[in-house]
């Protein structure tokens, strides 16, 4: 029979689970770790990242709202991330737009919903349904731990090669840079309010299941990518090929 | 692990962090040097995490584009922006000597 994990267990089986079960790469990542796209592709993730991403605040503003009052520092949190989000610094939607224009397209076609894959509306729709409709526990679980949290490790290793492979400059790859600082604080508050409020054995495992199924719909995301935009002129034979040579750490970005 | 060594508001705060830290993100996650540790976006933009480093700073990496857009000259009398600095040695800086204007 289950039984109600400590911090440390809960911790390490939340990591475990947004690691996911899945040992399929997805492809596009492995065109992106390798150098092997070009602007045109990268200009057409963008436009799907950002009904990922932008919506954002829209999301947490949904847990927000549902989170009880005994959980203050849980709520001042999720307000404080709002806040970086938006009007912090520099709107985060804003520097993924300045890397959409140096990838050739253009901040109306970025905004505009038409230029998403049906799969990039349905990872939206599922990020919508979880914040309106989860415990806010397992909701903080699925969105900030499983799906923010994985960020900075993920474009820590992305920026270089963004620079360095691609020819992007300092200015242009900001959005990468700055959710090194700023996710990781997210993802770290967000695994402190999960581990104190998922007090329950049915919590604590509903919060496992949402980050499973986070990683299932990161993975579908970007396989979906791969497919929409790439697939005809990268075929797969010739990513199986260089993703024997590609570091395995690599070979999992963008798979958040 | 790095000791850090702070200074602020005529104070002296130390304690032990992993390598590889960011005393913003350790800040923000509510850990030392919080909550005597200035700080604001995170990002390079704001200048709130402006430090004078007193010592240790031949440890740390070269400023990059963010620091010298928002510093200049700065760096030259040994600010840096904690924001962007992953400490993996020892270090102290005060921020109790703001840079001139």
């Amino acid at each position: 029979m289950t039984k109600l994990m400590n911090h440390v267990e809960f911790r390490t089986a939340l990591e475990d689970a947004i690691k996911g079960k899945s040992a399929n790469k997805a492809p596009f990542s492995i065109a992106w770790a390798s150098g092997k796209l070009s602007r045109a592709h990268l200009a057409r993730w963008a436009e799907n990242h950002y009904h990922y991403v932008g919506p954002f605040a829209d999301y947490l503003g949904y847990i927000y709202a549902r989170m009880p009052h005994r959980y203050l520092e849980a709520k001042d949190f999720l307000l404080s991330n709002m806040y970086e989000e938006e009007i912090g610094g520099d709107r985060h939607t804003d520097l993924l737009i300045r890397f959409a224009k140096a990838c050739g397209t253009t901040a109306e076609r970025v905004k505009d919903p038409e230029n998403m894959s049906a799969t990039t509306r349905g990872l939206q729709s599922w990020c919508y349904a979880v914040a309106m409709r989860e415990d806010p526990i397992v909701a903080v679980a699925g969105l900030v731990v499983g799906l923010e949290s994985q960020v900075p490790s993920i474009y820590r290793r992305q920026t270089p090669t963004l620079r360095e492979k691609y020819g992007f400059t300092d200015e242009e790859v900001e959005f990468f840079d700055l959710h090194i600082v700023s996710d990781e604080i997210h993802g770290e508050r967000g695994y402190q309010i999960v581990l104190a409020h998922a007090d329950t054995v049915e919590l604590q495992q509903r919060c496992l299941k949402i980050c499973e199924i986070g990683a299932q719909m990161r993975l579908l995301y970007t396989t979906a990518l791969y497919h929409d935009y790439v697939a005809n002129e990268i075929p797969l034979a010739e990513l199986s090929l260089i993703e024997k040579s590609v570091p395995q750490a690599e070979s999992q970005l963008l798979q958040a | 692990m790095p000791t850090v060594v702070l200074h602020r508001n005529g104070q002296t705060y130390s304690d032990e962090v992993k390598e590889n830290t960011n005393l913003v993100v350790r800040a923000g996650i509510r850990q030392f040097p919080y909550p005597n540790f200035l700080y604001g976006c995170g990002m390079g933009k704001c200048g709130k995490c402006t430090s004078l480093i007193i010592k240790g700073g031949e440890h740390l990496p070269a400023p990059n584009w963010k620091e010298k857009k928002q510093l200049g000259a700065k760096i030259d009398l040994g600010y840096r922006l904690a924001c962007q600095l992953w400490l993996t040695h020892d270090v102290e800086l005060s921020q109790d000597n703001p840079p001139p204007p």
